[in-house]
């Protein structure tokens, strides 16, 4: 198959002067609104104590043990942002994200020590499932970095029950050792109870020797009878008991090492823990990349720099997708499935880092005379008619027998509707297209390039396809609402304008609502409510989009469930013809 | 050889980014069409001199109407 890949056609044109100075507003805004996102980033590093106190009682912090852990240049943050409960720590207080140890791509994730010495709290369940099943769908090991006080206790009710509470982590980890996949842990500190469990569910346990994990801790091991109230006298019988058993906390490593031997082994320095997990890690079969590699990897013949002028910051500027896709894919190379047909939608191959990937993207702008076939109004990319929904229906099922990852860019309006659009069947082309996705079973990623909307968003591999959908970004441009908060605004006061208007009454405070609507909708469809409130896994740069694109092909060829014979595959066939 | 280019899809002319005399390549954006609640570009078909300017901001344009040509 070296004539498919070795060499594909070329697409994507270089940028002119002009369009470099129309675009330098754009390039600003679109800038300002990644430093606004780096700056939040920042801010969520630096909550609780200072790193140099968690140093002056010989421990590192969650950043300083992943920057040792993980290759350098590998670190894929996500869930930066993360805090669905908008907890005033600004955190769920664990930090993930995908990451190369000793060479292998992992799922990495640990308790931020600084911030109540890494306690459960609210939106923090939801973090961790969200972990768990990337590790699932990319089979990759999950490694932790323990470090939880467990329960934080005044907001227990948050997150402690539910059928996708805190716990349900326990039962996720053991469906991942069930599939086959390894999940390792360095423990550190004191974890008790829901601590203690973070400890014990994973697969492999290297402990620091000052740690410990236990059904309970020391806190509810001296107060396990309640008494019905608390007066002093109690309090001095619990002073006394408390004082003893915190000089020897349940579950300390003489036991766990010396007695259980749940530790599979124990470290005196804190980087030896770290030694082991990167042990253990190169102990875990993964592929060399070259094993699946179609042709050599190769960055992109145009800069990624180019995108910043490409993207437009503006919504309603219509914009080549071809040429961003040419700024992120090996060789600005592809091969296009169908281009004559559903014009308003791009299928293709392409090459990352030498790995045969799918790719589906939203055109923009005005589309062909004549299409949408069905009726009498003009297309307009963005938009899904009715040959584009077919077209990612056929295409996905061809990437599914191939075995090919996808990987999905989003810029859509939405699906088209009125009379017309029902008779070309669109409704029915749109869950066909779920179907076709959901019997796959192949990693996907989407970037929403811009705008998420209507129920093209879910469709087009969005997150709602939870178990295709690794993971999703965003970038400065990114905004994800049902529809615009303009139309909504419409749809909610229309029929209530027209009572006021026939009742004689003013209209300016229904047009304040209207309004109001408009703004709120806004405000809570930017980038960094969409990261904070998980409508994406992560906020990314334009510039380093690629980091991502490589990293979720390393990931889904490290050690893929299926295979395709490269020479048995289908699309190269089919789109040549 | 003049070629006219037109108007792609009807409209409100939301930028001219060309002056009268402005040498464009192939490609080059010419006017924006402001339609479909989009800002649709209206890229120059072949490189030359503007020689006429038939649209200014504002301007209704419906479709194949000649918005400016190139010499």
């Amino acid at each position: 198959m070296r004539p498919y890949f070795e060499k594909m056609p070329s697409f994507g044109k270089a940028l002119k002067e002009s369009r470099i100075a129309r675009t330098r507003e754009s390039r600003e805004k679109l800038e300002a609104v990644e430093r606004e996102i780096a700056a939040a980033r920042e801010a969520r590093q630096n909550v609780g104590i200072p790193a140099a106190k968690v140093n002056e009682r010989g421990a590192l912090t969650i950043w300083q043990r992943l920057d040792y852990l993980v290759d350098p240049g590998t670190w894929r943050p996500l869930h930066s942002l993360y805090n669905p409960e908008e907890n005033e720590e600004g955190t769920t207080n664990v930090v993930d994200g995908l990451g190369k140890i000793g060479g292998r791509w992992a799922v990495i994730i640990g308790f931020d020590n600084k911030v109540l010495a890494g306690a459960w709290i609210p939106g923090q369940a939801e973090n961790v499932l969200r972990v768990t099943n990337l590790a699932k769908r990319l089979n990759l090991p999950l490694v932790w970095l323990v470090n939880c006080s467990g329960v934080k206790l005044p907001d227990q009710e948050k997150f402690y029950p539910d059928r996708r509470g805190s716990g349900t982590c326990f039962f996720r980890h053991a469906e991942l050792e069930q599939t086959g996949i390894p999940i390792l842990a360095g423990i550190y500190g004191t974890n008790p109870a829901g601590g203690g469990y973070q400890g014990i569910s994973p697969t492999i346990l290297l402990a620091h020797k000052d740690a410990n994990i236990a059904v309970g801790g020391a806190g509810i091991v001296s107060g396990m009878a309640p008494r019905g109230g608390f007066d002093v006298e109690g309090l001095e019988e619990l002073i006394a008991r408390t004082r003893d058993i915190k000089e020897r906390p349940p579950g300390r490593v003489e036991t766990h090492y010396g007695e259980t031997g749940f530790f599979a082994r124990v470290y005196d320095e804190e980087t030896g823990v770290l030694d082991g997990i990167k042990e253990y890690m190169r102990a875990i079969p993964a592929y060399d990349p070259m094993f699946f590699r179609v042709a050599e990897p190769g960055q992109p013949q145009l800069s990624a720099d180019d995108l910043y002028h490409l993207l437009p910051f503006n919504q309603r500027e219509v914009y080549s997708f071809d040429e961003i896709l040419a700024r992120l894919v090996d060789g600005s190379e592809h091969m296009e499935f169908r281009p004559e047909y559903g014009p308003e939608i791009y299928t293709g191959l392409v090459k990352i880092d030498g790995l045969l990937i799918g790719v589906i993207g939203n055109r923009q702008g005005l589309l062909p005379k004549g299409y949408p076939e069905y009726a009498d109004y003009p297309g307009i990319g963005g938009k899904l008619y009715r040959q584009g929904l077919i077209k990612m229906n056929e295409f996905v099922t061809h990437c599914g027998r191939d075995r090919l990852p996808i990987i999905w860019f989003q810029d859509t309006s939405g699906i088209d509707v009125g009379d017309l659009a029902e008779k070309a069947e669109l409704l029915g082309l749109g869950q066909s297209l779920i179907y076709s996705i959901q019997q796959t079973d192949v990693p996907m990623m989407l970037v929403v390039l811009r705008k998420g909307s209507a129920a093209a968003h879910y469709i087009m591999g969005g997150p709602t396809a939870n178990r295709h959908n690794a993971f999703t970004l965003g970038t400065a441009a990114t905004e994800i609402y049902v529809m615009h908060g303009e139309t909504a605004a419409v749809a909610t006061y229309a029929r209530r304008a027209i009572k006021e208007k026939d009742s004689g009454r003013p209209l300016e405070p229904i047009a304040q609502k209207m309004n109001e609507m408009a703004q709120s909708y806004y405000d809570t469809s930017r980038p960094a409510y969409c990261a904070r409130h998980g409508f994406v896994d992560e906020i990314v740069d334009l510039g380093s989009l690629r980091r991502y694109l490589e990293a979720f092909a390393g990931a889904v060829y490290q050690n893929p469930k299926s295979i395709c014979p490269r020479h048995q595959l289908l699309l190269p066939r089919l789109i040549k013809g | 050889m003049a070629e006219e280019v037109r108007a792609p899809l009807a409209g409100n002319i939301w930028q001219v980014l060309v002056e009268l005399g402005a040498q464009v390549e192939e490609d080059d954006e010419l006017v924006i069409i402001e339609a479909l609640k989009m800002e649709n570009p209206v890229y120059a078909p072949r490189g030359g001199t503007v020689k006429d300017i038939k649209v200014k901001k504002g301007d209704k344009v419906a479709e194949d109407d000649v918005l400016l040509v190139i010499e």
